[in-house]
C-alpha cells in the first residue's frame, strides 16, 4: 500500500475543524507555560478565535464530495457538520461567560480553557464517529474532561462533590455502554464499523438475535446518561448545582448535543433491525423526561437546579424528533438544538452575572431585580420565556416544529404530553420572571438590596456583556427570522445519506403495515 | 378590486409593536413623554384602522378583503396571511377604540410607565393580529402573544390578590390554547393536502367523528376565554384584580377573541359538528346567563360584580351562535360589540370611583351621588345600557339574539320555549343586580366610617371624554343598529346560510351518531323533534 493511496483513504481533511481546535489548544497550553499567569489576558480570545476558525472550516466542508475519513472511522456528513457546529459554537459562547467567573474564583484560566477545548474536541469527534472504538474514545475524551471541569473549583466542596458523583455515575454508565458495544462487536462477527455491523447482523438471518436487544439496552443506557434522560438523570441536578456555572452551561448544550448526535448515528446505523424496540424505549424515556423534568422543576428553589430539571424536560421534547424518525423529525431536532443553544446559554449567562454580583443563585433572591438591573432582567426574562415556548421568541418556533413533526408522523400521544408539560413549564419559568419584574421595591431580597452598581468596565465583564446581548438578540430574532435556520436544519438532514436511507426504510416499513391493517379490516 | 399595493393590514398589526421599540430609550422624566407618545401611537393606529376600513374596504362584499400572504416559515407551512371580512372588521375597530381609550385611561400610571405602555402596545398588536390572521398557526401565535403582557399587566399593576389572579389567568389560558394548537395540527394534517390557511382548511372534507373532536378542542380553548361556565373561574379574579384600564381591554376586547374564534373556527370550519353542538351551546349559554347573574348578586366587590355580569352577557353570544339563523348570528356579533363598549365603560368608571374612594367594596360606599354627580350619571347610563334598556345597544343585541332564537326553525317549540324562558329570566336578573349596585354605591347616606378623601373632585374632563366616547356609540347603535350591523351583515348571512344548509343534510345522513351525541339529559327529549322540524322545512 503506497502512501498516496493511504493518504487518499485517510482523507484527513475531514477533521480539519478538529485540527484547528487541537492547534488552538496547543497554542494556549504552550503559551501559558511560557508566559505564565499574565497569559489570561489573551488566551480566551485565542480560544474563541480558534473555535470560530473551526466553525469556518466546518462551513467550507458543507458540500464535501467524500465525507468518509480515516478508513471509515470518521464521517463528516452534513449531520455531523451541523452537530459539530453546535458543539463548537456552544464552547465559543461559553468562554466569554467563563472569563470573569474563573478570574473571580482565583483559579487558572488557561487550564480551564484547555480542558474545555478538549471536551469540545471529544464532542465534535463523537458527532462524526462512525466506528465503535472511535465512538468510545471520543465519548471518554468528552466525559473525562467534563469530570475535570465539574470539579474545577478545587476549594469548593460542592464542586468536588459534584465531580465525584458525576465521575462515579459516568464511569458506571461508560462501562455499561462499553459492554453493550462489545456485544455488538461479537454479534457482528468482529466488526467495529457501524455500517458493517448492521449489514453483518442482517446477513446472519432475518430474526434479530436476542443479544442485539441486550446490546441496545446497554447502549441506550450510556446515551441516556449523556443526554440526561429520565431515569438516567439523577446526576444532573447535583452536578448542575455544584459545578461552576459556565461548565454547566456547556454541559447542558454542548455535551447534550454530542449525546444526541451519537444517539442518531449509532441507533439509526447499527440497530435498523430493532428500530421499533429502540423507538419504544425512547418513547418511554421521552415521556418520563418531559413529565418528571417539568414537574420536579416546579418545586426547585435554586435557579441552577431548576435549570437542570428544565434541561431534562427540554431533552424530552427533543427526543420526539428522534422517535418519529422522519426528515422533519431529525430537522426539528437540529433546529431545536440550535435555538436551545442560544436561549439556554443566554439564561446561564444571566445566572452567572447575577451570582457574580450577589454570590447566590436562589430563585427568591432574584426578587425586585428589575429596579436594579434592567438589562439582566430583560435578558433572563427573554431566555426563560423562550425556553417556555412563548411567541414570538425562538423557543416557540423550535417547539412548534418538534410538535409539528411529531403530529405529522402520527405520534399524537407524545405531542399531547409535550404540549401539556410545556404549559407546566411556563409556570416555573414565569415564576422567575415574576420574581424579577413584579416585586415592589419594598419586597426586594437582601441580595438585590445590596446589589453592586453595574460596572461593565471590570476586567472580564465586557465579554460577558457581549455574550449576553448576543444570546438575547439571537433568542428574540431567531424565531421571527427563522427561515435560514430552518433551511440549514432541513438541508443537514436531506444531505445526509445515512438519514435518508433510514427515513426511506421507515416509510417502507410503514406501508406494509398499513396494507396489513387494511386487509384485516376487510 | 381594491388597491393591493399597500399592505394595510400588516401595517395595522405591526405598527404598535414597532412603535413600542423606542419606548425604553425615550428621554423621559416622571412618565409624561412616554404616555403622550403611546397615546399618539394609539391614535395613529386607530386612525389607520378607520382609514383602512373606511376607504379601502367594501362593505357589501362578504368574502375576505385586503388579503396579503407572505411565506414566513415555508418548512412549517406557516404563512403571514392576513385579511379582513365582516367578522373581523367590526372587532378590529372595537379593539382600536377600546385600547386607545384605555391608553388615555392609564394617564395616572406612574409606576414603571415604560414597561406598562410597552406591554399595552404589544397587546394592541396581538389583538388586531388575532382578528386579522387567516392562517391558523398565525392566529395561535397572536393568541399566545397576548398572554405574557396581560400576565405582567395584572401582576404588576393589579390589586391586592394580583399575583394569584395573574397566575390563574395565564394557566387557564395557556392550557386552553394548547387545544387550539392540537386542533390546528390535526386539521392541517387531515387528508391528503396540508395547509394552515383558514379558508383552505374550511374546504377540506372532515369525517364527522373528527369534526366532533376538533370542535370539542376548540370549544374548550374558546370556552376558557369566553368564558363558558365550568371554565370561568379565572375571569372574576383577573378582571377584578387588573387595573381599570386593563379590565377595560380584558372585558372589552379579549373576551371577544373567543367569540370570534367560535364563529371562525367552530361554525365556519366545522359546520357539521356545529349542528350537534348547537343545542349544547344554547344550554351552556342559558347556564352562563342564569348562573352568572345569580352569582353577581352575591358579590360585594364592585368589579367582581361587573365581571360576573360580563359572563352573563357572553351567554347571550352563545345563544345567538346556537340559533341557526341570520338574526341569531347577527345578534351574537352585535352583542359582542355592544358588550365590548358597555363593559369597557363600566370597568372604566369603576376605576374612576376606585381612584376616589380607594375601595371596591360596595358595603363601604354609599351616597356617592352627592359628591360625584357626573360619575353617577355616566355610571347609570352604562348600567342601564348593560341591563338592556331600549335605546341602548345592549337592548338591540339581546333582542336580536332572542328574535334569532325564536325564529329558528331548527329547534322544537318546547326546546325553544324552555331556553327562551330561562334566558328571559336572566334579563330580569340583570336589572336587579345592576340597579342594586347603583343603589349601594350612589344612593342613601354616606357610610359613617367611610369618608371621601378630602380634596377629591367629581370627574376630570379627560375621564368624562373617555366615558362619553364609549357611551355615544352605545346610544348610537341602540337608536340606529344598522350602524353596526351593516359592517358585518354580508358575512353573517353567508355563515348562517352555510350552517342552515348543513342542518337537514346531516340529520338525514347520520341519524345514529346524532342521537348518540345528544344524550345530555336536559336536551334529549326536545332534540329529535327539533331536528325533524329542521328536516321537514
Amino acid at each position: 500500500m503506497d502512501f498516496a493511496n493511504l493518504g487518499a483513504q485517510l482523507n484527513a481533511g475531514t477533521i480539519l475543524p478538529e485540527g484547528v481546535v487541537i492547534l488552538t489548544l496547543l497554542v494556549i497550553l504552550v503559551g501559558d507555560l511560557i508566559v505564565g499567569r499574565t497569559s489570561s489576558r489573551w488566551t480566551p480570545y485565542v480560544a474563541i478565535a480558534g473555535l470560530v476558525g473551526s466553525l469556518t472550516a466546518l462551513f467550507y466542508q458543507w458540500d464535501i464530495s467524500d465525507p468518509i475519513g480515516f478508513l471509515g472511522g470518521f464521517n463528516s456528513d452534513a449531520l455531523s457538520i451541523v452537530f459539530r457546529g453546535i458543539i463548537a459554537l456552544s464552547a465559543a459562547v461559553t468562554i466569554p461567560m467563563a472569563i470573569r467567573y474563573i478570574e473571580q474564583s482565583g483559579t487558572s484560566l488557561a487550564e480551564f480553557l484547555v480542558i474545555l477545548l478538549t471536551a469540545t474536541l471529544g464532542g465534535m469527534f463523537l458527532a462524526g464517529a462512525d466506528e465503535l472504538v472511535m465512538i468510545f474514545v471520543s465519548l471518554e475524551t468528552l466525559s473525562i474532561s467534563s469530570y475535570l471541569l465539574t470539579g474545577y473549583m478545587k476549594r469548593d466542596p460542592r464542586s468536588n462533590e459534584a465531580a465525584l458523583k458525576y465521575l462515579l455515575i459516568g464511569a458506571a454508565s461508560s462501562a455499561i455502554f462499553l459492554y453493550g458495544v462489545s456485544l455488538l462487536y461479537g454479534l457482528s462477527g468482529g466488526e467495529t464499523n457501524l455500517n458493517a455491523i448492521a449489514s453483518n447482523i442482517v446477513a446472519q438471518g432475518s430474526e434479530p438475535p436476542i443479544g442485539l436487544v441486550i446490546a441496545l439496552v446497554f447502549v441506550i443506557a450510556g446515551i441516556a446518561f449523556k443526554i440526561a434522560a429520565v431515569p438516567f438523570h439523577q446526576w444532573t441536578p447535583d452536578v448542575y448545582e455544584g459545578s461552576p456555572t459556565p461548565v454547566v452551561a456547556f454541559l447542558s448544550v454542548g455535551s447534550k448535543a454530542a449525546g444526541f448526535a451519537l444517539a442518531i448515528r449509532l441507533l439509526v446505523t447499527a440497530f435498523p433491525l430493532v428500530a421499533d424496540e429502540w423507538r419504544f424505549v425512547f418513547t418511554a424515556l421521552a415521556v418520563l423526561s418531559m413529565v418528571l423534568g417539568n414537574v420536579v422543576a416546579l418545586a426547585q428553589t435554586s435557579m441552577k437546579r431548576m435549570l437542570a430539571y428544565s434541561s431534562i424536560g427540554q431533552a424530552g421534547f427533543v427526543m420526539i424528533g428522534l422517535i418519529v424518525g422522519t426528515d422533519a423529525g431529525y430537522a426539528s431536532m437540529v433546529f431545536y438544538m440550535l435555538v436551545y443553544l442560544f436561549m439556554n446559554l443566554g439564561g446561564f449567562t444571566c445566572v452567572i452575572l447575577f451570582s457574580l454580583r450577589t454570590g447566590t443563585d436562589q430563585i427568591s433572591e432574584y426578587s425586585g431585580l428589575y429596579q436594579k438591573d434592567p438589562l439582566l432582567t430583560l435578558g433572563l426574562s427573554v431566555c426563560l420565556l423562550s425556553l417556555g415556548g412563548i411567541p414570538p421568541l425562538a423557543g416557540f418556533f423550535g417547539k412548534l416544529y418538534l410538535f409539528w413533526a411529531g403530529w405529522q408522523a402520527g405520534a399524537y400521544g407524545l405531542v399531547l404530553v409535550g404540549l401539556v408539560t410545556s404549559v407546566i413549564s411556563i409556570y416555573y419559568y414565569i415564576r422567575v420572571v415574576k420574581m424579577m419584574v413584579v416585586k415592589e421595591p419594598q419586597e426586594m431580597s437582601d441580595a438585590v438590596k445590596n446589589y453592586p452598581e453595574v460596572r461593565w468596565t471590570l476586567p472580564g465583564m465586557r465579554p460577558l456583556q457581549v455574550s449576553l446581548v448576543l444570546a438575547v438578540v439571537a433568542t428574540s430574532l431567531a424565531g421571527i427570522l427563522s427561515n435560514p435556520l430552518f433551511t440549514l436544519a432541513n438541508n443537514s438532514v436531506t444531505n445526509t445519506p445515512l438519514l435518508q436511507s433510514s427515513v426511506a426504510m421507515t416509510q417502507d416499513a410503514g406501508a406494509p403495515v398499513q396494507l396489513a391493517d387494511a386487509e384485516i379490516n376487510q | 378590486m381594491i388597491s393591493q399595493q399597500f399592505p394595510w393590514l400588516t401595517t395595522l398589526i405591526l405598527f404598535p409593536i414597532l412603535a413600542a421599540l423606542p419606548i425604553p430609550v425615550l428621554p423621559d422624566r416622571n412618565g409624561k413623554v412616554v404616555r403622550l407618545y403611546t397615546l399618539g401611537v394609539g391614535l395613529i393606529e386607530f386612525a389607520l384602522i378607520l382609514y383602512t376600513f373606511g376607504c379601502q374596504y367594501d362593505l357589501h362584499h362578504s368574502g375576505l378583503q385586503l388579503s396579503e400572504t407572505y411565506a414566513w416559515v415555508p418548512q412549517l407551512g406557516l404563512n403571514w396571511s392576513v385579511a379582513a371580512d365582516g367578522l373581523s372588521m367590526p372587532l378590529v375597530i372595537l379593539s382600536g377604540l377600546v385600547t386607545t381609550l384605555s391608553i388615555l385611561a392609564s394617564w395616572r400610571v406612574t409606576h414603571k410607565p415604560r414597561l406598562y405602555f410597552t406591554l399595552l402596545l404589544l397587546m394592541y398588536s396581538a389583538q388586531v393580529g388575532v382578528f386579522l390572521a387567516q392562517d391558523i398557526l398565525l392566529f395561535f401565535l397572536m393568541w399566545e402573544l397576548e398572554l405574557v403582557p396581560v400576565y405582567l399587566l395584572i401582576s404588576i399593576w393589579g390589586g391586592q390578590k394580583r399575583i394569584y389572579a395573574a397566575t390563574k389567568f395565564i394557566l387557564y389560558t395557556a392550557i386552553g390554547s394548547v387545544f387550539i394548537l392540537v386542533a390546528a395540527l390535526a386539521m392541517a394534517f387531515y387528508g391528503d393536502s396540508f395547509t394552515f390557511n383558514l379558508s383552505e382548511l374550511a374546504l377540506k372534507n372532515y369525517s364527522l367523528p373528527f369534526q366532533v373532536l376538533a370542535y370539542i378542542a376548540f370549544l374548550i380553548a374558546f370556552g376558557v376565554k369566553l368564558p363558558i361556565i365550568p371554565f370561568h373561574t379565572w375571569l372574576p379574579d383577573a378582571h377584578s384584580e387588573a387595573p381599570a384600564p386593563i379590565s377595560m381591554i380584558l372585558a372589552g376586547v379579549l373576551l371577544k377573541m373567543a367569540g370570534y374564534g367560535l364563529i371562525r373556527m367552530n361554525i365556519e370550519m366545522l359546520p357539521d359538528a356545529h349542528v350537534y353542538f348547537a343545542p349544547i351551546l344554547a344550554g351552556l349559554g342559558v347556564i352562563n346567563i342564569l348562573y352568572a347573574s345569580l352569582t353577581a348578586f352575591a358579590q360585594d366587590n364592585l368589579k367582581r360584580r361587573l365581571a360576573y355580569s360580563s359572563i352573563a352577557h357572553m351567554g347571550f353570544v352563545l345563544l345567538g351562535l346556537a340559533a341557526f339563523t341570520t338574526l341569531g348570528m347577527s345578534g351574537a356579533i352585535l352583542q359582542m360589540i355592544s358588550h365590548g363598549l358597555i363593559a369597557s365603560v363600566l370597568f372604566f368608571l369603576s376605576g374612576v370611583t376606585y381612584e376616589r374612594t380607594h375601595t371596591l367594596s360596595m358595603d363601604k360606599m354609599g351616597g356617592l351621588a352627592r359628591s360625584m354627580p357626573v360619575v353617577f350619571t355616566l355610571f347609570t347610563a352604562g348600567a342601564l345600557a348593560s341591563l338592556a334598556l331600549p335605546g341602548m345597544s345592549g337592548f338591540v343585541g339581546e333582542l336580536t339574539v332572542f328574535l334569532g332564537m325564536t325564529t329558528s326553525s331548527a329547534y322544537s317549540v318546547f326546546f325553544k320555549s324552555v331556553i327562551l324562558i330561562l334566558a328571559a329570566g336572566g334579563v330580569i336578573l340583570s336589572p336587579i343586580y345592576l340597579l342594586s349596585m347603583l343603589r349601594r354605591i350612589f344612593y342613601g347616606d354616606p357610610q359613617a366610617e367611610f369618608s371621601m378623601p378630602s380634596g377629591s373632585i367629581d370627574i376630570r374632563p379627560r375621564e368624562t371624554f373617555i366615558a362619553v366616547c364609549l357611551i355615544v356609540p352605545i346610544i348610537a347603535i341602540g337608536v340606529y343598529p344598522k350602524l353596526a350591523t351593516q359592517t358585518y351583515d354580508a358575512k353573517t348571512v353567508e355563515v348562517a346560510n352555510q350552517v342552515q344548509n348543513n342542518l337537514p343534510l346531516l340529520a338525514q345522513t347520520s341519524p345514529t351518531f346524532y342521537s348518540r351525541i345528544l344524550t345530555s339529559p336536559q336536551l334529549t327529549a326536545s332534540k329529535p323533534d327539533g331536528l325533524s322540524a329542521g328536516l321537514l322545512e
